[in-house]
């Protein structure tokens, strides 16, 4: 027994080791991680690094609009709260939106992955027919109408973005069952009686993991534009701050007409930064992991 | 497999997709939020309180006060003949503003998209042809940037630099309030002058996904044996790119630009309400704003019955032109 475990480790451990391997090789991955850990770092770190409190209400009256200075090395808003402050503080939520949505969509997207892929038949005419009405649904309108009824949260945005998202992966996770259920190892275990359920949970999720977390990935950066893309529309948690919420502002003071520069670029610089790292890292996770991308 | 059985099954699904659209569009706004009445009937709350009779006179004029399955039945009715109910915020009716709205969208996504779907073939090819090389690497890294910048922010930046800054192009509308055209030709070139920064942030917001779908599909074109034999027995270049391979490139060109068409129409609900174009975008941004829902409803059941139809129109283009899809089981893989 305590041999079997042994060799599964070693096993593991090379195959961590060759994935690591190969995702240094890939430099467009390691570009994508270094962003990434810069902006979750000033985003987990915005207590530390800045001298100016977070507040959704008040600023300080005298010092409205103004361009990037000493004082305020990004300059300020409408109410005269230091934009640099904003923006670190806005990284959590932003990115809390594309981890939370990706995983959520993540998990639908497995699920109704394994079941189409694994049942065939109807279960997965009905999965697969629900599938491709969201797809060809215009995505943007379908969660304006669905945030425009549920009302603006922050769990409400999520869960709008998650609902929509899941589409893809499921394809990509039935199309990977489909090809390893012919596999000898599925059919041995079946011949020895496992039931649907285990089969489904310790054979092939395992197997197909790997690329759900690359599809994961990919869907962060995904999620952060559409909450930008929503909070812009006017249809974020006005409340709280996020990226898109500080260009909803900047947008809706007129900071276009009124050239205030610096309250339209730097948010966005970052959406794009961040959105960018994730394609990066989820598209070396995708050569690695995925077969059908391996040849490129 | 003929040609007929395969129009028919892809004319049962699109059937079936519009069938379930307009189902969740009914439900979406009478029974998921908690009362369907505020949502309908008073959603001016704090603005406008309507007096109880006219609030039971509307219920009555809504159907609201009949069985689910009645207000359903009469739905599919409504929508089926072309009635979509009057806007909660100007005295008309839907479909006019709809109709009055459309032909500034079509103009928009028409021209932007025809920019970028010509700079995606041109560039796709060059960089699937040389792939791996300077151009190939650089246009990858552009097209992966311009998919993760926020559309609207482009279109602000554009604007900023354009309108603000520089003052060449007008800030906002599809031609100058207060403007008195002598003939038609100088309201079109108003129209147009109007017209091109939000043309180009259409065209920047789609070549990026435009693009790397392009490239990925001409080196699976560039990789087969006939063009390889082409170019070992000495065929010029020019020759293999235009005669053979783009045709056979051209082909997915159809499906994807069908299946792109829903990120279009995202595209321009953004870039409509950054540049004030006054299209369906503009007016789906504006409904929100003012908890217009019918005109909301509204528009969205037209956007996506015109997606899935042009969906289905490029399924049968694709069917007449590519023999192998009608053998296939399932298209859509």
């Amino acid at each position: 027994m305590i041999k079997i475990t042994e060799t599964k480790l070693s096993f593991y451990k090379k195959r961590i080791k060759s994935f690591v391997g190969r995702f240094l090789e890939s430099r467009l991955g390691l570009i994508g991680v270094f962003i990434l850990v810069f902006f979750i770092f000033i985003s987990v770190f915005a207590n530390y690094l800045s001298s100016y409190p977070i507040s959704a209400t008040k600023g300080n009256p005298r010092d409205r609009l103004l361009p990037p200075n000493r004082k305020y090395l990004l300059g300020t808003d409408e109410m005269g709260r230091d934009l640099a402050t904003q923006i670190m503080y806005g990284g959590r939520i932003s990115l809390a939106v594309g981890f939370l949505a990706a995983i959520i969509s993540g998990v639908i997207g497995t699920a109704v992955g394994l079941a189409a892929g694994y049942f065939r038949g109807r279960v997965e005419d009905l999965f697969m027919r629900i599938t491709d009405i969201i797809l060809v649904i215009p995505g943007l309108p379908l969660m304006i109408v669905l945030a425009a009824i549920l009302g603006t949260s922050f769990w409400n945005i999520i869960l709008v973005i998650s609902v929509i998202g899941w589409t893809g992966t499921a394809r990509v996770v039935r199309a990977q069952v489909l090809s390893l259920k012919e596999r000898p190892f599925i059919e041995s275990v079946k011949a020895i009686g496992a039931s649907d359920f285990r089969i489904l949970l310790y054979h092939l999720l395992p197997n197909v993991f790997p690329l759900i977390v690359a599809q994961m990935v990919l869907r962060i950066g995904n999620a952060i534009l559409t909450e930008a893309s929503l909070s812009f529309l006017g249809l974020g948690d006005p409340t709280i701050i996020s990226w898109g919420m500080i260009l909803h502002w900047a947008f809706s003071v007129g900071a276009l007409s009124a050239n205030y520069w610096w309250y339209i670029i730097p948010p966005g610089i970052c959406i794009t930064l961040v959105a960018l790292g994730f394609t990066f890292v989820g598209y070396a996770l995708d050569q690695i992991v995925n077969p059908r991308m391996r040849m490129r | 497999m003929g040609m007929r059985d395969y129009i028919l099954r892809r004319a049962f699904s699109c059937v079936i997709t519009i069938f379930a659209v307009i189902t969740i569009n009914f439900f979406l706004f009478r029974v998921m939020p908690a009362n369907p009445v505020d949502i309908l009937v008073s959603p001016l709350q704090g603005m406008e309180r309507l007096s109880q009779s006219v609030r039971e006179q509307m219920i009555k004029d809504l159907g609201l006060d009949k069985p689910l399955w009645e207000q359903y039945i009469f739905y599919l009715k409504d929508v089926l003949t072309g009635n979509f109910g009057k806007s909660f915020i100007v005295p008309r009716n839907v479909l006019d503003i709809i109709g009055e709205r459309f032909v500034n969208t079509m103009v928009l996504m028409f021209t932007g998209n025809v920019v970028s779907i010509f700079l995606a073939i041109v560039l796709g090819v060059i960089a699937a042809w040389k792939r791996g090389g300077k151009f190939d690497i650089s246009s990858l890294i552009s097209a992966l940037t311009l998919s993760s910048m926020p559309m609207f922010w482009v279109g602000g930046i554009i604007l900023l630099i354009f309108s603000v800054r520089l003052d060449w192009f007008p800030l906002y509308g599809t031609v100058s309030i207060g403007a008195r055209h002598a003939n038609f030709f100088e309201y079109i070139a108003d129209y147009g002058h109007h017209l091109i920064l939000p043309a180009i942030t259409t065209a920047l917001v789609n070549f990026g996904g435009l693009f790397l779908i392009m490239r990925s599909s001409l080196l699976d074109v560039f990789t087969e044996d006939y063009i390889q034999t082409s170019r070992a027995i000495g065929i010029q270049n020019r020759t293999i790119i235009f005669k053979n391979a783009l045709r056979n490139a051209m082909l997915p060109l159809i499906t994807i630009v069908a299946i792109r068409l829903g990120f279009m129409v995202s595209g321009a609900v953004l870039t409509e309400t950054v540049f004030s174009w006054p299209g369906l975008g503009l007016t789906i941004y504006n409904s929100v704003n003012t908890r217009d829902y019918p005109v909301l409803q509204g528009i969205f059941l037209i956007i996506t019955i015109i997606v899935v139809l042009t969906n289905f129109i490029a399924d049968v283009i694709y069917g007449y032109a590519d023999p192998r899809i009608r053998v296939g089981t399932n298209s859509r893989g």
